[in-house]
Parts: structure tokens; C-alpha cells; sequence
């Protein structure tokens, strides 16, 4: 992939400052860039930028970058970047944080579709369908036809079956849809302003205070 | 008397006058300091200075009143005989005030008579966020409140105490050596140290950065001369248990483990450790200083063949800890370092065969060596491929680990795997870092000359050391600069751990009244222009106790500690505040008497006297005297109604009483910029156990909305009495129904300092605001009645 060049132009300033305010971007502006979330990930090196990388990248305001990097849907949340990161950056938030905007850019790559293919499917049946999710996927997914045999082979095995389990009563599973589709993406998004936390570990005082 | 046995020299009599408000002229000059714009960019200083109209002052603006300019004004104006007291607005107090009543002491005036109020760390710092007008408002009552008390304070003369001309020093690593060293020429020296031999860290050392030098050739001249030195009295395996009296007047307990061995018999022949059948008895190293034998008595199975066989007679298995006093004038802490424990570090699995931390990789080729000077594995051959992995539990700020930076690891670090190359030529050294600082003279160079010996650079911080069952280990990074994940097994893997200070530390700081940064490491009186000094006159401290650093620079630090210890003692004498208790009217009670914590009272032909030496002017005393017949000078209950009164009489605001201790807490918060409400008043007391509910009451009464009382010092004999003083004082403020709060804060917690603020600011708000409305509600009712 051609590399642009960092100019003026492609920073989005106003970009980072709203990731800087959401969920997982608290402390993104103390980075070291130590590598150590990459080094834990077990998946980085399937990212197109590890997640160090992402952080360099939203401090930068690198918008299209950011969303159109695959590295946000491969994140599997197992947290140990979040566990590690010696500044108290959680990777794994800011993976869920970008999610939504992406989807909301009308970003598309085969991960996101991925991601949406499998909601629909619950949203329809109420169940999750081995058999319609890779079929689906793989009717959009031009490159999953050298997969072809391997899932005939599966299905011949019986470990792909091809009956769709439905729920019978969908209407909770709707309700739950039609909220987080109401109020999902703007939730994530939305800046935080909650006033500074006070702890109150001030035991001398609070036993006076008694 | 016992009195009279103090090296008391000029208790200059001062007459128990009354201490009611005069009402005679003053000559008081303002004089206000806008720094430059640190303060004047903030705070109007000129509408403060309209302010002060009606009070019958003379005020005056500098751009920078520390400026020979701005003192010069000063001096000028009292030597015009146009002013006699000074209130001056500017930084703190810890920053200026000698070099201001130095001033005023050269200009005639009575050096007391010069106060600063802090606008600067107290308002134009941290409420520079805030509405210009309420900070405005809080500075116009600061300075009012400070002319009110200039006005109603009497001139005092410091009490002179003979020193004590006899310093000890804490911890014998190269830091303390050298202060010991630099001193004893001139001074007498008694030096500690905990381990049974000196050398501290340092005889540790394999070589020494960025020289190659060996450490131990190094040292080993330096502690046969303290050994050597008529003016220097050394002991090992010896603390400090117990501090007493005052600074320059020190009487200290020390604390001495016993070695079985004594080390003036002890002619180190070797005779017992032949004898020994369970290797017991040893010479920790063969260059040890002090040169003598001691037990291990874990091992020892007291059969006495040491005992029979020593032919000095020097052997004795039954030795107790002792107990032994000595007077010293000064102090000087020199306690270093210790690494941090990196079992914490999870994912390091740490401790594993062959992953060792620096210091333990120091040890195995230093004069202290248990492997001959031979770098080798759990198995005991050499490691081909060495690991080091830099920042093990520093630069952490999720609270696992530290914060700080260890300063000198980035450069061992190179230095070790020099070693592991110059031993092996063909063995690999990888060292993993984040940033490398090779900051200083000559270790660009270092860090230079080892890239060329081939030492491998990963820029990442390790992710995961997992050891094999075959003893090697498995390291897991990114390399950011390729921002590609890595795997690569090691035979060895070095963790420069973090730094910290030794054990103990905070104990000892405690007991000399030595505040700690809130990093655990000795704050400096100033972190610039005072850096081996700490807030306790008489303490002073040099090497790693002050935080991370190489040898060069602790001993530049034991250097300067020395220097500042031979002028603290050189001057013979102490100046003592002469702000004490003055004893007005006495029925004999005793209850002072028994109050006072530091037996500075007692009771002679039925009046109580005191001991103005041995009084810390703490305070107590003055609510325990049931007639009110005790009032500390300069800050009895009418001087500090005074004070409170043209504070608040503008705007109302939350009176927050402060102790010296905490006081220091709210400078670190200013330095830090950060920020708290400008309701926010201090008022500086020596300790806030010279309150009693008049002066709460009348603080209420004149408008505060809240009460606040913060308490820092360590001392036990006072915080133990905080509590019942807070419970008595809310009971005599009862009728008031507003706010009172008591909270403890050591001079490192700035932060929880400044959150407390806040949140006592609001609460009191809201607390006023419901008062005010219900009173309005019940005086609407009352028209419709």
C-alpha cells in the first residue's frame, strides 16, 4: 500500500478530540509508543496497524486511516493491551469506540460486513446460524470461493449443518435491536463530560466527620 | 533546674504584655509583586491595591520584588523611616521570606515584622481557570487579612541556641561516604549503616559506566579512609530507632544488630570460617570494610568451635542488639536506593532460573561475588544469548508501578552487555528499550561505542517473558520501529527494575520532620535552588534518597550535602522561632503541664513555666488552659480574629487553617497549577492545635461558610490528639451549623489536598445557599404571619 505523506490536510484535529473524549481515549495523549499492547496482542499480526500504531494515528488525527484500518475489527477484546499499557490506555475500549464511527462513515471492508452480516442474522432468526452466516459472507465475499471445499467437506462431515434454528418469539430480541439502534452509536460517541472524580479515601476525615 | 542545663545563650526576655489589638498608628507598607506576570497576568493587582485605601497603608507594585530593584524600594522605604512593617504579596513564603527579612533585618527593622502572603502558589496558580473577579476577591481579602495581622502582631526576637557540633550521617553507600568525608575534616561524623559492611550499592558494581572502571578500585580507598579518620565514628548494622529534641539539638537513639564478632578484636585471620562446619561465620567480601568475621546465625548451630579456635577472643555467640544515644547538631540522609520487587509484572514471571534483575546480574561479577567474578546460568555455564529489558515497573502510571524514570538504567544496561560481549565475543546481547537516555557527559558516546560492539537495539517495551522448561526464556515484543511482532528465546534475561528508595525511608524521614515527594523520595527544600537541603533545617540529604542517579552525581550531591552541613554548623548557633507560648494568667491547674507533649511546661511555686527550648510552639497548651491564659505570640486568639475579620469582611469564603507541613502540600499544588476553588483562605498556623472554638466561631461569625482544618505533620505526639481536638471544636461550633472539617495531608498529597478543597468549597457552598434560602423562605413566612 502507497504511504501518503503527513500533511496538514490529512489531520482531522477535530477527529482526535472527539476520540480523545470518548471511551478508551482518556489517556491516549500520554502514549510512549512502547509497543507493549502489540507485543501482548495475539492477533496484531493480522492488523494492518498494530494498536500502537492506531494510537500514533488518531494523536495525529490520521481519520481515514483510522477507520478504513482493519485493525478494529480484528481486535478479539481479550484486554491484555488494557492489562499491560503502562499509561492506563484501554486499546480494547478504543477498538469499540471507532467501531461505531466507522459504520456511520459508511466504511466497507470485508471485517465490517463481516461484523454486520452476523447481526443480521441474529436479528432475523433470534439464533445464530453457522451455515446462513457463511453462506451469506461468502456470496459478498468474492475470495471466499476458494474456501468452497473446505466448507463442502465440513458439511459432508455434519460439522456445518444446514438447519436454521429459529427463535420462536423474536419481539424481546426486536426491542433490544430497535434500542441499540436508536441510541447505540450516538451512546458510544458521545462526549463525556462527567465532572473530575473525587476519591474519598480520606479516612481521617470522613471518621471525624462521624 | 533542668533548665538551665540547656546551651541556652540569648533567651532574650520578652515582657508578657496583654495581647490586645493596639490601636496605635502603624507605618505598614504593602508592597505587591506581579513576577513577572505569574501573578499580575491573573490577578488585578492594581484594583488590590485601590483596596487597601482606607486602611492607612503605603503600597507599592514591582515588577519583581525579589529584584535587588524591588528589595531595594523596601529597604529604602524603612530606612526613610516612611514604613516600620512589612506585608509583602508574592510567591511562598518557603521561596523568600529569609531573603526578605534578611532585608529588613540590614534596613532596621524588625525582621518579624515582615510577613508574606502567597498570591502566587495560593491564587494566581491555581485559580487562574476561574472568574478574574473571584480571584480578585480572594486576593484583596488575603492582603487585607495579612495588614490586619501585621497591625495587631508584636516585634519578637528569635531565641539563639548553642548547635550541637556533631553530624551524623545515615547510610554508607558512596553518597554518604563522601558527605562523611567532606566533613570530618571540620566537624565531627558519626556514620550508619545498616549492612554489615560500607560500600553501599556501589561495592556491588562490576564496572562502572561510562569508564569501565571497576567499581571496587574505586571505592575500596574511600572506606579504608572513612575506617581510617579520626573525626568519623562508624558503625554497621545500625539504624536509627528513635529521634528526640530539636534541630541542632539532636538527641538520637540508635539501634546496633549484633554480628557476633567484634570488630575491634577481629584481625580477620580466617581461623573460625576454617573451624565452622556449617558456614556460618564469613567475611562478607575479602575487601570488606569494616575487615572482621560475622555470623549468619540462621546457620549457625552454636557448636563454639569459632569460639575456642579465635585466638583475639572476639567470638561472642550470645551478643544482644544494642541501644546506644548519641547528640548531634546535624543530620545528613544518605539511605539510597532498592530496586523494585518485579514479581508484580505478571506477565515477566519473574523470579524464573536465569531471569535475574541488573542488581542481581551486578552481583555476580562484583567484589561481593558468590560465582568467582563469572557471569553464568542456573547451571552454571555462560549465556550466549543475554536479554535486558529496560523499564521494569517505572514509567508506569496506572499505579502498579512508578511513575518516575530510573535515570541510569539505559546506561548499565549498555554497560552490561558490554560485559557479555567482552567475555564472549560471539555471545549476543539484546537489550530492549523505549526511549534511550543517554543524557550527560560522555554517554552519547557510550551508548555510540556500544552500538559498534554489536549489541543488539529493539525499540519496544517486552510484552511477555515466558520460561521453558529447559531453562531458557521466551520473549515476546513489538519492535515498533518496524511495528512487527518478535519471538526470541534467551539464556539469560536482565530486568532493570525500577528504582525506589530503600526501606525504611519514609520511617526515618518521619522522625526527622523531612517531608517525601510523592514519589517516596526526599523532597528538596527547593527542587532547583536547594536541592540537598530538605524543609527541616537541620537535615540534609545527598545520593539516591533525593531519587535516581548515577555515582557522579550522588557524589557531587554528597559534595554539596557536606558543604551545607559545615555552614549550618559553622554558624555555632540556631535561630529559633520566638513565636512560643506566653503564659498570661495561672491558677496552677497543671493542665497545660500535662498536656504539653514535649514537657516544655512545669510548674514552679504553683505557676506554670516554661522551657522555651524545648517548646515546638505546637499550641497545645493554649486550648488546654481552662482561664485562657495562654496565648502563642503573634498568634493569640485576638491577632488571628483580626486577621479573620478584614479577611472576610469583603466576600465570604472558606477559611481553611493550615499547618507548616501542609502549607508545603498546597505549594507542591500551585507548582503542579493545580487547580481548586478561589474560595479556598489559608490561614498559616505553626500547628492547628492552637484553636479553640473562639477563634472557629468568630471565623464563622464573620462570614466564612466553612471551616477547614488541615493538619501534615508526621509528629505522632500531635496527630493523635487531632481527632479529639476536631470533635471538641465541632461541639463548641455547634450553633453555627456550618461546615467543620478536619483532614490530614502530608506535604506529597497535593493532589488529594486540592481534591479535598474542592469538594469541602462546594459542599460549604451549597450548605450557605440553603441556609440563606431557608432563612429567606422563614423570613417570608414571617411577613405573611
Amino acid at each position: 500500500m502507497q504511504k501518503e505523506t503527513i500533511i496538514p490536510e490529512s489531520r482531522d484535529n477535530a477527529f482526535r478530540d472527539l476520540i480523545i473524549k470518548s471511551p478508551g481515549g482518556e489517556n491516549l495523549l500520554t502514549c510512549m509508543q512502547c509497543g507493549i499492547c502489540a507485543g501482548s496482542c495475539p492477533v496484531s499480526h493480522e492488523m494492518d496497524h498494530t494498536p500502537r500504531q492506531m494510537v500514533r494515528m488518531i494523536q495525529l488525527g490520521l481519520k481515514k486511516e483510522v477507520l478504513n484500518s482493519n485493525t478494529i475489527w480484528i481486535c478479539t477484546t481479550c484486554f491484555s493491551c488494557s492489562v499491560r499499557c503502562p499509561r492506563g490506555i484501554y486499546p480494547t475500549e478504543l477498538m469499540e469506540t471507532l467501531k461505531p464511527i466507522a459504520i456511520k462513515e459508511g466504511i466497507k471492508n470485508r471485517n465490517a460486513k463481516f461484523d454486520n452480516i452476523f447481526a443480521d442474522v441474529v436479528k432475523k432468526n433470534g439464533r445464530a446460524s453457522e451455515f446462513l452466516l457463511i453462506s451469506k459472507y461468502s456470496i459478498s465475499e468474492p475470495g471466499m470461493i476458494a474456501q468452497a471445499p473446505f466448507g463442502l467437506e465440513l458439511i459432508s462431515k455434519g460439522k456445518l449443518p444446514l438447519s436454521i434454528d429459529k427463535m420462536d418469539d423474536t419481539r424481546e430480541l426486536d426491542s433490544i435491536f430497535s434500542l441499540s439502534e436508536k441510541t447505540g452509536s450516538e451512546e458510544k460517541t458521545k462526549i463525556k463530560e462527567k465532572p473530575p472524580e473525587i476519591k474519598e479515601n480520606n479516612s481521617d476525615s470522613q471518621e471525624a466527620e462521624k | 533546674m533542668a533548665e538551665n542545663k540547656e546551651p541556652l545563650v540569648n533567651e532574650t526576655p520578652q515582657k508578657e504584655t496583654p495581647s490586645k489589638i493596639e490601636i496605635a498608628p502603624r507605618k505598614i507598607g504593602v508592597y505587591l509583586c506581579r513576577c513577572g506576570g505569574n501573578i499580575s497576568d491573573v490577578v488585578d493587582l492594581q484594583s488590590v491595591a485601590e483596596s487597601l485605601k482606607g486602611e492607612n497603608v503605603t503600597v507599592n507594585i514591582q515588577d519583581y520584588l525579589c529584584s535587588s530593584a524591588g528589595q531595594d524600594k523596601i529597604k529604602s522605604d524603612i530606612e526613610k523611616g516612611k514604613i516600620d512593617r512589612v506585608v509583602i504579596g508574592s510567591c511562598s513564603p518557603k521561596l523568600h521570606l529569609e531573603t526578605f527579612r534578611g532585608m529588613a533585618k540590614k534596613a532596621g527593622a524588625n525582621p518579624t515584622l515582615l510577613e508574606i502572603t502567597n498570591i502566587r502558589e495560593q491564587a494566581s496558580w491555581v485559580h487562574d481557570k476561574e472568574g478574574k473577579e473571584s480571584v480578585n476577591s480572594k486576593v484583596k481579602g488575603l492582603i487585607k487579612g495579612a495588614v490586619a495581622r501585621m497591625g495587631s502582631i508584636e516585634p519578637l526576637v528569635p531565641l539563639e541556641k548553642k548547635l550541637v557540633d556533631r553530624t551524623l550521617v545515615v547510610g554508607g553507600g558512596i553518597a554518604g561516604i563522601t558527605t562523611a568525608l567532606e566533613i570530618a575534616d571540620d566537624h565531627e561524623v558519626i556514620l550508619i549503616e545498616k549492612q554489615p559492611y560500607l560500600g553501599g550499592h556501589m561495592i556491588g558494581l562490576s564496572k562502572t559506566f561510562p569508564t569501565m572502571d571497576c567499581s571496587q578500585c574505586i571505592l575500596t580507598p574511600k572506606m579504608v579512609a572513612v575506617h581510617n579518620h579520626s573525626g568519623i565514628t562508624m558503625h554497621t548494622q545500625t539504624e536509627v530507632a528513635e529521634v528526640k529534641g530539636s534541630p541542632g539539638d539532636y538527641s538520637i537513639t540508635l539501634k546496633h544488630s549484633p554480628r557476633y564478632v567484634d570488630i575491634k578484636k577481629c584481625i580477620s585471620c580466617g581461623a573460625c570460617t576454617r573451624k565452622c562446619h556449617t558456614g556460618a561465620i564469613f567475611l562478607p567480601f575479602a575487601q570488606a570494610v569494616p575487615q572482621a568475621y560475622m555470623i549468619d546465625v540462621s546457620k549457625c548451630d552454636r557448636c563454639g568451635a569459632c569460639v575456642t579456635i579465635c585466638p583475639r577472643d572476639a567470638v561472642n555467640l550470645d551478643a544482644k542488639e544494642e541501644i546506644s544515644t548519641i547528640s548531634v547538631g546535624a543530620v545528613a540522609i544518605a539511605t539510597g536506593f532498592e530496586p523494585i520487587d518485579p514479581s508484580f509484572i505478571e506477565e515477566y514471571n519473574y523470579p524464573a532460573p536465569n531471569l535475574l534483575t541488573a542488581v542481581e546480574f551486578e552481583d555476580m561479577l562484583s567484589a561481593k561475588s558468590k560465582t568467582g567474578m563469572r557471569l553464568q546460568k542456573a547451571d552454571g555455564s555462560f549465556p550466549d544469548r543475554v536479554a535486558f529489558v529496560l523499564c521494569a515497573g517505572s514509567r508506569d502510571f496506572t499505579g502498579k508501578g512508578r511513575k518516575h524514570c530510573s535515570k541510569v538504567c539505559c546506561i548499565y544496561s549498555q554497560k552490561q552487555a558490554q560485559l557479555v560481549k567482552k567475555m564472549k565475543a560471539d555471545a549476543q546481547a539484546w537489550i530492549f528499550y523505549i526511549d534511550m537516555r543517554s543524557a550527560g557527559r560522555r554517554f552519547e558516546e557510550f551508548y555510540h561505542h556500544t552500538q559498534e560492539k554489536g549489541v543488539n537495539y529493539v525499540r519496544g517495551k517486552v510484552a511477555e517473558i515466558i520460561p521453558k522448561q529447559d531453562g531458557t526464556l521466551m520473549v515476546q515484543y513489538e519492535d515498533t520501529n518496524l511495528g512487527r511482532k518478535g519471538r526470541e528465546i534467551f539464556d539469560m534475561v536482565v530486568l532493570c527494575p525500577a528504582l525506589i528508595p530503600s526501606a525504611g525511608t519514609k520511617e526515618l524521614a518521619d522522625k526527622l520532620g523531612v517531608p517525601l515527594g510523592d514519589d517516596g523520595f526526599i523532597e528538596e527544600k527547593h527542587v532547583k535552588l536547594d536541592p540537598v537541603n530538605t524543609l527541616n533545617q537541620a537535615a540534609f540529604a545527598a545520593g539516591c534518597v533525593l531519587g535516581p542517579k548515577d555515582i557522579h552525581d550522588s557524589v557531587t550531591e554528597g559534595m554539596s550535602a557536606a558543604h551545607k552541613v559545615s555552614q549550618f554548623l559553622g554558624k555555632g548557633m540556631i535561630l529559633i522561632p520566638p513565636e512560643k507560648p506566653m503564659i498570661l494568667e495561672c491558677n496552677g491547674c497543671g493542665d497545660c503541664v500535662k498536656a504539653c507533649p514535649y514537657n516544655a511546661l512545669s510548674l514552679s511555686e504553683g505557676k506554670a513555666v516554661l522551657s522555651p527550648l524545648a517548646c515546638t510552639g505546637c499550641g497545645i497548651c493554649v486550648p488546654a488552659c481552662p482561664i485562657k491564659g495562654i496565648e502563642i505570640r503573634n498568634f493569640t486568639r485576638n491577632q488571628l480574629k483580626a486577621q479573620l475579620k478584614a479577611m472576610l469582611e469583603d466576600a465570604p469564603g472558606v477559611v481553611v487553617f493550615i499547618d507548616p507541613y501542609a502549607y508545603a502540600a498546597a505549594d507542591i499544588a500551585g507548582v503542579n497549577r493545580k487547580q481548586y476553588s478561589s474560595l479556598v483562605r489559608f490561614i498559616s498556623l505553626p500547628s492547628i492545635h492552637v484553636l479553640d472554638g473562639d477563634v472557629v466561631n468568630a471565623a464563622f461569625e464573620y462570614g466564612a461558610t466553612g471551616v477547614m482544618l488541615i493538619e501534615g505533620t508526621t509528629d505522632e505526639k500531635l496527630t493523635s490528639r487531632s481527632d479529639d481536638l476536631y470533635k471538641k471544636l465541632k461541639k463548641d461550633t455547634r450553633k453555627h451549623k456550618k461546615p467543620l472539617r478536619y483532614s490530614h495531608i502530608e506535604t506529597a498529597q497535593y493532589e488529594k489536598l486540592t481534591d479535598l478543597l474542592n469538594v469541602f468549597a462546594s459542599q460549604a457552598g451549597a450548605k450557605a445557599e440553603k441556609k440563606s434560602k431557608k432563612e429567606k423562605g422563614e423570613e417570608a413566612s414571617e411577613e405573611k404571619v
